[in-house]
């Protein structure tokens, strides 16, 4: 079977005179954008589930691009890359990382484990940053090193300066950085804290720096689904962090995005804006995950609400005081498509997306059919989507419905080409014009 | 039908051992499930589905136990009306398990809570009359009839 199913256990259930019925899945396009089409909830005895199994790039094997452009493996052999970061001398920085172990807090959390790791979930990671550097300039890196060890869980990189910032899972760390250097021995400041503790559900931290650099804001993601592990866990979690640089002082930006895990400032307009992944088990339609430009101070509902004012009855106590303060996010890409990075496109070689942003969809878990598994471009105007999401990286599944890869890391080099960052192939792509190809003749 | 002459020195039953200790963990998760409903706290509702694993653990090894009863001659006669209900109670409690695994308010109240508290009826109504879901075999061990089969 290219897909294990737990749908003999719905059967089960459906015996029982309660099957799980609830929403056909929708078309992703009717979730796109501004205004997307929302169903009623619906509380599953078995939500509907695909996890396509990993199985890995075969020889020669890579994504798909549209005409005009072409994709090779930049590096391979990583501990589940989670994400690229490119530094001003073009050196590159690929964060190898997974979670810390999670706790089984529930006969589920076990069972969800298992069924997750088939899709590639739960291959260990390196805890660790590696170094790419392309010394002659053919596009492909000719020198590898371990730039930092040893880091816990680590997710968001960005360079101020002389300060290399990194955001492990526990805290915000900073190392001094010198231009050219392989490898970074010195022991990191600890900026501030950020909330782990023993479930830490969404691990990630994500991390932007202002364009003026005096600022830091790291995404922390809810630590459960919809407080199922209680609330008073979620103190400081499902919210953008600001860290003022200079004196360390830090406050919550905004609320309620229950897991951002991509930041970025929009050059044009200079704000920042953030993709995060919404709930799950209450639909294949719903609730579809976003890009967003972030307010300060904005609630963007998450737990108690989503898109604005749809409450969500599995949270209790209710909150009708913060409902009535939530705000629907900017951009829909759909349910259940995981976006776990993103990057705006300024600077990039391929003309055709000079102004929008790539998000990294790692692919859903919660819908039959599966969605996202796939990069894909929004299209920006005045420093505001203008357009449906494009695809650009495509082909991580196969014709069996298996994945090859998974996208989770974006960004773009200083030669213009895309980085895509891939946990479960273990590969950085880069994907340039063919006109702009390396003039090596391509083997692969 | 099966006859045997043979004298069989009776032994005790088994399976109500496993029968009462996995109806006490189902009848404890409609008492979690009221905890929950009542302080909103997720410990509670964390305790319901640990609980109902429990139970469910312990139906099994009951039904392996039952069959073990049966296969070695312990079992005189089984008493279906019992046995219907306990496995009603069973199947009750593996979907209330499902519904248990939502997330938040919903894998309690309310269809949670009422098929706890159906299945609590029934366990205890059986349980007023024992956990043993059949008859042993009496002490003395004349030629007796055989196992019903």
């Amino acid at each position: 079977m290219n897909r294990i199913s737990l749908r003999s256990s719905a059967a089960l259930a459906g015996l029982l005179a309660l099957a799980a019925c609830g929403q056909d899945p929708a078309p992703p396009s009717t979730q796109y954008g501004s205004n997307p089409q929302l169903p009623a909830p619906h509380q599953y005895v078995m939500p509907p589930m695909s996890v396509p199994k990993a199985v890995g790039w075969g020889k020669g094997e890579t994504p798909v691009v549209p005409a005009g452009l072409q994709v090779r493996a930049l590096a391979t052999g990583f501990m589940h890359p989670r994400l690229v970061y490119a530094l001003p001398n073009n050196d590159l920085l690929v964060v190898e990382s997974n979670g810390p172990n999670a706790p089984v807090n529930r006969p589920k959390d076990y069972v969800m484990g298992m069924y997750q790791n088939v899709g590639g979930s739960g291959a260990p990671g390196g805890n660790r940053i590696t170094l790419l550097r392309d010394v002659n300039g053919d596009g492909q890196p000719d020198l590898r090193t371990t730039f930092i060890d040893h880091l816990n869980s680590p997710f968001g990189v960005v360079l101020v300066g002389n300060d290399l910032y990194v955001a492990a899972t526990d805290a915000l760390l900073r190392f001094p950085y010198v231009t050219g250097e392989t490898r970074i021995n010195a022991r990191p400041t600890r900026v501030t804290d950020l909330p782990a503790g023993a479930i830490n559900h969404h691990w990630t931290k994500s991390l932007t720096a202002s364009p003026d650099g005096s600022k830091l804001y790291v995404g922390v993601g809810s630590n459960s689904n919809i407080t199922e592990n209680g609330i008073d866990v979620e103190d400081g979690r499902a919210a953008i962090w600001e860290i003022d640089r200079a004196t360390g002082f830090k406050r919550v930006f905004a609320s309620g995005l229950r897991n951002p895990t991509g930041l970025g400032f929009e050059p044009q307009s200079k704000i920042l804006w953030a993709v995060a992944n919404e709930r799950d088990e209450i639909g294949p339609n719903l609730v579809p995950d976003y890009a967003t430009s972030v307010r300060p101070g904005a609630f963007y509902g998450w737990p108690y609400s989503y898109y604005g004012q749809h409450v969500d009855i599995r949270v209790r106590p209710q909150r009708p005081d913060l409902v009535a303060k939530a705000i629907p996010p900017d951009y829909a890409l759909s349910s259940h498509v995981a976006p776990l990075g993103m990057t705006f496109s300024r600077g990039i070689s391929l003309p055709q997306y000079g102004n929008g942003l790539f998000v990294a969809e790692h692919g859903s878990w919660d819908r039959n059919p599966v969605n996202g598994y796939k990069v894909v471009y929004v299209p920006f105007q005045n420093g505001r989507p203008s357009g449906p999401p494009q695809d650009v990286v495509t082909g991580f599944l196969n014709a069996r419905g298996q994945a090859k890869g998974r996208p989770t890391g974006v960004a773009i080099d200083r030669t213009g080409a895309l980085l895509v960052a891939d946990d479960a192939g273990n590969t950085v792509w880069r994907v340039t014009p063919v006109a702009a190809a390396p003039t090596r003749t391509a083997a692969r | 039908m099966t006859e045997t002459s043979r004298p069989v020195r009776p032994r005790p039953l088994l399976h109500p051992h496993f029968v009462g200790a996995g109806a006490a963990l189902l009848i404890a998760a409609l008492v979690t499930d009221l905890l929950y409903w009542r302080s909103l706290l997720s410990a509670w509702e964390t305790f319901s589905i640990w609980l109902l694993t429990g139970g469910l653990i312990l139906a099994l090894l009951a039904g392996i136990a039952l069959l073990f009863d049966v296969l070695t001659g312990r079992v005189r006669q089984i008493r279906w009306l019992h046995f219907g209900v306990l496995g009603a109670a069973v199947l009750i409690s593996i979907l209330n398990a499902f519904i248990h695994s939502r997330d938040g308010y919903t894998a309690v109240v309310w269809q949670g809570l009422l098929l706890s508290t159906i299945a609590a009826i029934l366990l205890l109504v059986i349980g007023w009359h024992g956990w043993s879901v059949a008859e042993a075999r009496p002490f003395q061990s004349a030629p007796s009839e055989g196992i019903r089969t």
